[in-house]
C-alpha cells in the first residue's frame, strides 16, 4: 500500500496541470495599423531563394528558418513583414514596419505562448529598434539592452530583426527598383 | 534470518519467504503503470500547454527560475535489476520546490522519500540493500523491503554566466542533504553552450559529493560505524527540440565512489548512458529518461569482491537499469 502511496505527489500535480492559453496580443490587421496609421496594404508574399537564404544568413550572422515570406508593401512608403522567432518551446510570432529608407519604424509582438519572457513587449525596450538600419549590427547586451528574466525572448527577436534588416537589403530594397 | 521469519522495523519488513511477496510486487507494477498512464494522458490532453526546462533527465544546465518565480517538481526514478537470477527494485521520489530568487540565483528544497525490496542482488547473489538502506543490515538470504523518509536537501544554484548572452553558461551549484543516518554536501560545476537559435543544447555537468554514512560495521553487525564516502560523477547531455514543445535528448554519465574524501581508495565506477524526451508547455513540463549501466566497469582497489558481474558494477549505489521522470508545474 504504501509503494502506492507514493505515486499520489506525482499524479496531483500531473492532474493540477490544467491547460494554459497561449496570449494573442495582436492580429496582423491591428499590427498593420497601429504601425502605420491610415495605411493600405499590398500583399507581396514571396519566397527566396537558396543564393538569397545563403546571402542573409551571411550577412546577418542569423538562421533563416523559413523560405517564405509574409510581405506586404505599405500604400505611404515602406513595407510590413510578418515573421516568427524561437521562443523557450514555442514560436514568437512578431510583425516589423520599415519605413521607405528600409529603418525600424516599429515592432510588435503578435502573440505570446511561454510562461516568461513577455516582457519584450514592452513598448521601452521595443523602442531601441526604431530608427536602425541594414548597415546597424544589433547585439543585445550592447545597443540592444537585455530584460532579466526573459534573456532568450530578448535574444531571439533581435536577431529576427537583424535577420529582416538584411532581408531588405538583399532581397526587398531590389525590388523597390 | 531462516525459515519463515519476518521482522518488522518501522516500515522495514525482512521476509526470508513471503507469500505475500509477489503480489506486492504486482501491486507496484500496477502503480507504476497507471502512474505512466497518467502521464501520457495528461501530456496529450494539454493540447495549449506550454513549458520550461529540465531537457536531461541526470544532467543539469544553467537555465534558471526568473526572479520571484516558483516552481514545484515531483521526481520519480525507479532502478533495477543487479545480480542475474536475483530481484532488485529502488524507486526513489523527491519533491521539490524552486523559486528565483534573482534572475542568477535559485533556491530550492526538497523532500526525500524512497522504497525498495533486494533479494540476492548484490556481490556474490548476497541480499545488499540501495546505499540509502545500508544502515539495515540484512542476511545475505534474506528479501529486503522498506519504505523510508530519507531525508531533506537544499540547493542553491548561481549561475555565472548565461548561453544566451556569452559564448558558454556557466553555473555554480551546492546541495546539502540530511538524513536519519548521513550528510551529504553535492557540488556541482555546470557548463552549458546552446547552437541553432538554442534549440540545440549542450551541457556537462562535475560533481563532486562527499558524504558521512552510519552503516553497520562489517567486523560486528550490531554495531554501527561511520563511513567515508565521496561520488565524483561527469555526465555529458545533448539535447535537440525537435517540433514545438518537444526536445530529444542523450546522456552520458560517469558515477564513481571513493571510500576516501580525497579521491584514494576508489570502489565504484559505472558508466550509464541512454535517451531522454522532454515536453515542455506553458506551465507544465514532464521529462522521462531511460539509462543503462554499460558493462565497461573494471576492479579499483577498494572494489568489494564480487561487485563486479558481467562487466557492471551491482555494489550498493548501482543497478543495470534506471528510469527516471521528473514532473513540474509552474506558479
Amino acid at each position: 500500500m504504501k509503494a502506492k502511496l507514493i505515486f499520489i505527489p506525482l499524479a496531483g500535480i500531473v492532474i493540477a496541470g490544467g491547460p494554459a492559453y497561449a496570449t494573442v496580443f495582436l492580429s496582423v490587421e491591428q499590427a498593420q495599423s497601429v504601425l502605420f496609421p491610415g495605411a493600405t496594404f499590398q500583399p507581396d508574399t514571396r519566397m527566396l531563394t537558396d543564393e538569397q537564404v545563403k546571402a542573409i544568413e551571411r550577412a546577418s550572422g542569423v538562421n533563416v528558418r523559413s523560405k517564405q515570406m509574409k510581405v506586404w508593401r505599405v500604400s505611404t512608403g515602406g513595407w510590413f513583414i510578418v515573421d516568427e522567432v524561437v521562443g523557450k518551446h514555442e514560436y514568437i510570432p512578431f510583425a516589423l514596419g520599415l519605413d521607405d529608407r528600409g529603418a525600424v519604424k516599429g515592432v510588435e509582438v503578435l502573440e505570446y505562448r511561454e510562461a516568461y519572457g513577455d516582457q519584450i513587449r514592452n513598448p521601452e525596450w521595443r523602442k531601441q529598434f526604431l530608427d536602425k538600419g541594414p548597415d546597424t549590427k544589433l547585439q543585445l547586451g550592447k545597443n540592444i539592452h537585455n530584460i532579466s528574466g526573459a534573456t532568450l525572448s530578448c535574444k531571439h527577436i533581435t536577431d529576427g530583426v537583424q535577420r529582416l534588416l538584411a532581408t531588405y537589403e538583399l532581397v526587398l530594397k531590389q525590388s523597390e527598383r | 534470518m531462516g525459515g519463515n521469519t519476518c521482522i518488522f522495523r518501522r516500515s522495514v519488513t525482512l521476509c526470508s519467504d513471503h507469500p505475500s511477496r509477489r503480489k506486492i510486487f504486482k501491486l507496484r507494477r500496477l502503480g507504476a503503470a497507471c502512474l505512466l498512464s497518467v502521464l501520457i494522458l495528461a501530456v496529450l490532453a494539454l493540447p495549449e500547454a506550454r513549458a520550461d526546462e529540465p531537457v536531461f533527465g541526470f544532467s543539469y544546465t544553467t537555465d534558471l527560475l526568473p526572479k520571484h518565480k516558483f516552481e514545484l517538481e515531483q521526481w520519480s526514478t525507479t532502478r533495477f535489476t543487479k545480480y542475474p537470477g536475483g530481484k532488485f527494485w529502488l524507486q526513489e521520489n523527491r519533491t521539490e520546490e524552486e523559486w528565483g530568487c534573482s534572475d542568477k540565483l535559485q533556491l530550492s528544497l526538497y523532500q526525500i522519500y524512497d522504497s525498495t525490496h533486494a533479494f540476492h542482488n548484490g556481490p556474490f547473489g548476497a541480499t545488499t540493500p540501495a546505499e540509502q538502506f545500508q544502515y539495515y543490515n540484512p542476511g545475505p538470504d534474506d528479501h529486503f523491503s522498506a519504505t523510508k523518509f530519507i531525508g531533506v536537501s537544499g540547493e542553491v544554484i548561481y549561475r555565472l554566466t548565461s548561453p544566451y548572452t556569452h559564448h558558454v553558461g556557466v553555473a555554480l551549484y551546492t546541495e546539502p542533504t540530511v538524513g536519519a543516518a548521513f550528510f551529504e554536501f553535492e557540488n556541482r560545476l555546470i557548463f552549458q553552450k546552446n547552437f541553432r537559435d538554442d534549440r540545440l543544447i549542450f551541457a556537462a555537468n562535475l560533481t563532486y559529493a562527499p558524504e558521512l554514512r552510519r552503516v553497520a560495521d562489517p567486523s560486528n553487525p550490531s554495531k554501527k560505524s561511520i563511513q567515508e564516502e565521496t561520488d565524483a560523477n561527469i555526465s555529458l547531455g545533448a539535447s535537440y527540440r525537435f517540433r514545438r514543445n518537444w526536445s530529444g535528448a542523450f546522456e552520458i554519465f560517469n558515477e564513481r565512489e571513493f571510500n576516501s574524501y580525497n579521491f584514494t581508495q576508489e570502489s565504484n565506477s559505472g558508466y550509464y548512458l541512454g535517451p531522454a524526451v522532454h515536453y515542455g508547455g506553458k506551465n507544465f513540463f514532464v521529462t522521462a529518461g531511460f539509462y543503462e549501466q554499460m558493462p565497461w566497469a573494471s576492479p579499483h582497489v577498494a572494489t568489494v569482491p564480487g561487485g563486479i558481474v558481467g562487466g557492471r558494477i551491482v555494489d550498493n549505489d548501482f543497478e543495470k537499469y534506471r528510469v527516471r521522470v521528473k514532473v513540474g508545474w509552474y506558479f
